[in-house]
């Protein structure tokens, strides 16, 4: 992975990845590294400060916070991507092929798009939710179907610069098909833009998991979501004013090393070219065997 | 123009630009491209810059015109028009003076135009704030300026926008715009590098003439010797950042003093019409900041000794010329060989063999 | 000497079998107009023979990099016939023309490598796509990638490297590598030495002579300037405003042109000649009227042209070998002289 590499040689990106990393192994492994049971409500102990038993302190009804900010790592993690999951795979896939398949395939696409954006989205979720059920899954799918028309424009508008590339005229020249064309010469190009779109899908979604919660769609109590955490902790602001800092903190550093790497990787797009006041990176030298070629004669 | 080889020297004017001594690092200081460049170029003169890309030919032009890209500067030397010194001025100083004083026209002519206004109004509008003119008067200097550019219905041309006229008319009007404050100096920077053998012959003849009639010193930028050894009095061949030789065209061409621009005049299509030889010089110029102590053509040069990459080699005057130097150990012993114009009988009857496979009817 | 150089070798008398057969790419009343506007090809008639180089020179808009698009498929053909070996490829449509291509028999060499290699892949990459679009097995196509490679004379070294890792030079002998790894039996390149300078444009013409030779193919370069193809072409066919007005073995269409045009192209061309600009006084039109929409194409630029030259002139052959299509032709050297 050239690109894992790229990032990693920029400090800004190495520190972003540590970020992500911390967060990835949260999500995997935060429910075994819980002290207590994230369900297990303890009425003598409510909104308890930090300390003692309770590292972090305790909610309206008790719960240890570290164990539910641990626990709930894996399912905002899980429902973030699979908002971003499902957005992709609407949104960019159409976006490559509307620009190098059928024209009629592209206007269908662009008027759904535009159906799709005129959409609130606040009542897009109640509507998802009425019909396949007040679940997590459902939000995010909903959630997911929304973000399509970023991923879908923003990969259209890549491939469309591209669509009239000359190396791509040539690859056509050489008789390449449709498909090689999009693999060998578009995708890259338009990978560095999905990567920056991903990172602030992400964010976005980590973020609507919280708002969705304040609708009651979506988390289901008692699971514990940063989302859900926020929300629920918002309501208790007048005795407990620091609680909601803990889940905030969590997806905003989050978001903040997604958006850091998003950065990251536009910033290491080959195609801007070498910096400028390098001139000796890219102006190699003759190789000997250049020079020896230049002695030859034409006709050998 | 030097018409024959053997033209008695043009008068010398008075010196219009003076660059003594220049020095211009890239990369905020950290390398050398240019290295004590000094030449004149007095009234009436066109003055070429020849030498491949890195040569520091277009760094010594753009120090010319002070249009330094960020992170280049210049740290020794002098630079003067007239008695005016450029180093050191401010950015608004420097604006007056490329108004009025200084000209110049670049190989992308359509790149320095705005396409949402005619051509017209982008001569005359500057003249019209300058001089203070009415706007039918403002008109009535623009189109005469056309026409003194040779576009042909310049009435027409000047309602014209920049995406309707060819790219050597877009030059013209450049030219215009560059002669309109009535400079004493016009740069031109690979001006016709990228127009067509028939227009670039035209205007090189335009610039010949302006230069002509006006008096204009000329600095001809460009890589390529052909283009300039027919218009040019005087010929700097640079190399790696420093001239390696200097002197007037027709003498240079006709016997050269430097291995360099013996091997340049070899690769120029210099009107060799047959199936000419494809020289080549092998090789690539050293990066900036790379060279060594001595000589830095050394590495490709054929004629080179040891003495020649021991020390720095200084650029002397030619022994038994006039107004010509050299910056090459060897230049004495050194029989190079330069390129002579052509025999005037052809094309009636061809000196060559007839090498061509013909056509089999 | 600072210079390598070598005596220029006349191409080798082409074998008496192949002079009788066909023109290995014959062209035939090619008409290509873009959206039912004005034509930008008329009626042009062109051959080249395999070992054999064909310049086509001509001015911006006169149609050259429409006439090497129109033998790829990529400029809309109107009229006319385009043949490869006999093969029609005008015809060609769809999944035929892409197995054409995939062939590799004709290789179009694009003006700029900076824009028609892809800037993220390395040299192999670039040089092996045709292959690997024809899908040649990797150890084949491995083998031939440094075969061509080694044929345009690059070092294998370079072989990881990107384009904008490179020199111009080295670029453009990518950009001929990649054409010649099909091994084809004709190419066509676009401007392939005009944004170089003259010595690695002398190096790239060395190479495509070098090619032609070794490999045989028909080469046909279009260029804007005479000096970069009076270096190489056998034949040189000027184009004028989408017409063919004058062809010829190479030296004798630069040194004794029979066209008013090409009389002007070959004065116009930087030279040591003091008596050059005189000629070009008398070449040129001291005001150029508005084109014409039928007849001479020229006729509005030449001052030659008279009332007679309104009709369409017809290419007449007045010595072996050489065509022409100007009314003046048979006098219009005479009023030069005077």
């Amino acid at each position: 992975m050239s690109a894992v590499r790229t990032i990693a040689r920029q400090p800004l990106g190495r520190a972003a990845l540590a970020v992500l990393a911390l967060v990835a192994l949260l999500a995997a492994a935060g429910g075994r590294l819980a002290p207590l049971d994230p369900l297990a409500q303890d009425p003598a102990h409510l909104l308890q400060g930090p300390g003692g038993a309770h590292l972090l302190g305790t909610d309206y009804l008790g719960r240890d916070v570290l164990s539910r900010l641990l626990a709930g790592t894996g399912p905002s993690v899980l429902a973030a991507l699979e908002a971003v999951g499902a957005a992709m795979l609407l949104g960019v896939l159409p976006g490559l092929a509307s620009v190098r398949f059928a024209p009629a395939l592209a206007w269908a696409s662009l008027r759904a798009v535009d159906a799709l954006m005129t959409l609130p989205f606040t009542l897009f979720a109640i509507a998802a939710v009425g019909v396949l059920g007040n679940g997590l899954h459902q939000a995010m799918l909903a959630l997911g179907v929304l973000l399509a028309p970023l991923f879908f424009r923003v990969t259209r508008a890549a491939a469309l610069g591209l669509d009239r590339a000359q190396y791509v005229e040539a690859a056509e020249l050489m008789g390449g098909g449709r498909v090689y064309v999009l693999r060998a010469h578009v995708w890259r190009k338009v990978l560095p833009t999905v990567a920056v779109t991903t990172a602030h899908a992400l964010a976005t979604s980590l973020l609507t998991v919280a708002s969705l919660t304040f609708l009651g769609i979506g988390v289901q109590p008692p699971a514990p979501t940063w989302g859900g955490m926020l929300a629920s902790d918002l309501g208790f602001l007048s005795q407990q004013p620091w609680a909601p800092a803990l889940p905030a903190a969590l997806i905003m550093l989050t978001v903040g090393a997604l958006n850091l790497l998003a950065d990251t990787v536009r910033d290491a797009d080959p195609a801007d070219g070498p910096a400028l006041d390098t001139p000796a990176s890219n102006h190699p030298a003759d190789t000997p065997k250049e020079q020896a070629d230049a002695r030859r004669p034409a006709h050998a | 123009m030097p018409a024959d080889p053997p033209t008695p020297e043009p008068s010398p004017g008075r010196p219009v630009l003076t660059v003594d001594g220049l020095h211009v690092t890239v990369a905020h200081g950290r390398t050398e491209a240019v290295r004590d460049v000094s030449f004149t170029v007095r009234a009436g003169e066109a003055v070429a810059l020849v030498g491949e890309s890195g040569s520091g030919k277009t760094l010594t032009c753009r120090a010319v015109l002070g249009l330094l890209a960020p992170g280049v500067a210049v740290p020794a030397g002098r630079i003067s028009l007239g008695d005016t010194e450029l180093t050191g001025l401010d950015e608004r100083a420097w604006r007056r003076i490329r108004g009025s004083r200084l000209g110049a026209v670049f190989q992308d002519p359509g790149s320095y135009l705005n396409p949402s206004l005619t051509v017209g109004r982008q001569l005359a509008e500057p003249l019209r704030l300058r001089l203070r003119l009415s706007r039918a008067e403002a008109r009535r200097r623009a189109v005469d300026l056309f026409a003194a550019v040779g576009l042909h219905d310049p009435e027409a041309v000047h309602d014209r926008y920049p995406h309707e006229l060819s790219g050597g008319m877009l030059q013209r009007v450049l030219i215009a715009i560059a002669v309109s404050g009535e400079p004493e100096l016009l740069v031109a920077d690979e001006a016709t590098t990228a127009l067509d053998t028939v227009v670039q012959a035209e205007v090189l003849e335009l610039l010949d003439r302006l230069r002509a009639e006006r008096g204009l010193a000329l600095l001809l930028v460009t890589h390529d010797l052909a283009v300039v050894a027919e218009v040019s009095d005087r010929l700097l061949v640079c190399y790696a950042g420093e001239i390696v030789e200097d002197g007037p065209t027709a003498e240079v061409v006709a016997a050269p003093a430097h291995p360099y621009t013996e091997a340049l005049l070899r690769v120029a299509p210099l009107g060799a019409r047959g199936r000419r030889e494809l020289a080549v010089i092998p090789g690539r110029p050293p990066e900036p900041g790379t060279a060594g102590p001595g000589c830095r053509f050394a590495p490709r040069c054929t004629y080179a000794t040891d003495a020649c990459t021991a020390a720095p080699v200084a650029l002397d005057p030619v022994p038994g010329t006039h107004r010509r130097s050299v910056r090459c150990l060897r230049a004495a012993d050194l029989a190079l060989q330069g390129a002579a114009a052509p025999d005037r009988t052809p094309p009636r009857t061809p000196d060559r063999e007839p090498d061509r496979t013909e056509v089999p009817a | 000497m600072t210079v390598t150089t070598e005596a220029p070798t006349p191409a080798p008398p082409a074998p008496a079998a192949a002079a009788t057969a066909a023109p290995r790419l014959r062209i035939r009343g090619l008409d290509v107009a873009y959206h039912r506007g004005e034509p930008v090809l008329s009626g042009v008639d062109l051959d080249a023979r395999a070992g054999e180089i064909l310049g086509v020179i001509g001015e911006t808009g006169s149609g050259k990099t429409t006439l090497a698009r129109a033998v790829v498929g990529l400029a809309p053909v109107t009229a006319g016939r385009i043949t490869v070996d006999g093969e029609d490829r005008t015809a060609l449509r769809g999944r035929a023309l892409r197995a054409a291509r995939r062939a590799g028999a004709v290789q179009y060499m694009f003006q700029d490598p900076l824009r028609s290699l892809d800037p993220d892949l390395t040299v192999s990459r670039l040089v092996g796509e045709p292959l690997e679009i024809a899908r040649v097995p990797a150890a084949e196509r491995a083998e031939r990638v440094a075969a061509a490679l080694d044929q345009v004379g690059l070092d294998g070294a370079l072989a990881g490297r990107t384009p904008g890792r490179l020199s111009g030079g080295q670029r453009q002998r990518v950009a001929l590598a990649r054409a010649i790894v099909t091994r084809p039996r004709l190419l066509l390149a676009d401007e392939p030495v005009s944004a170089l300078d003259a010595s690695n444009r002398n190096h790239v013409l060395r190479l495509l002579d070098r090619l032609r030779h070794d490999l045989g193919p028909a080469v046909v370069v279009i260029s804007h300037d005479l000096d970069s193809l009076a270096g190489v072409a056998d034949r040189i066919a000027v184009l004028y405003r989408g017409r063919v007005v004058e062809e010829g073995p190479a030296e004798a269409v630069l040194t004794e042109p029979l066209h008013p045009y090409s009389a002007l192209l070959a004065a116009s061309a930087p030279s040591l000649d003091p008596g050059r600009r005189a000629d070009l006084a008398l070449l040129r039109t001291p005001a150029a009227r508005p084109p014409a929409a039928s007849g001479c194409a020229f006729a509005h630029r030449c001052p030659f042209a008279g009332p007679d030259c309104a009709p369409r002139p017809a290419a007449v052959e007045p010595r072996p070998g050489r065509l022409v299509a100007c009314h003046r032709a048979p006098d219009w050297r005479s009023r030069l002289a005077r």
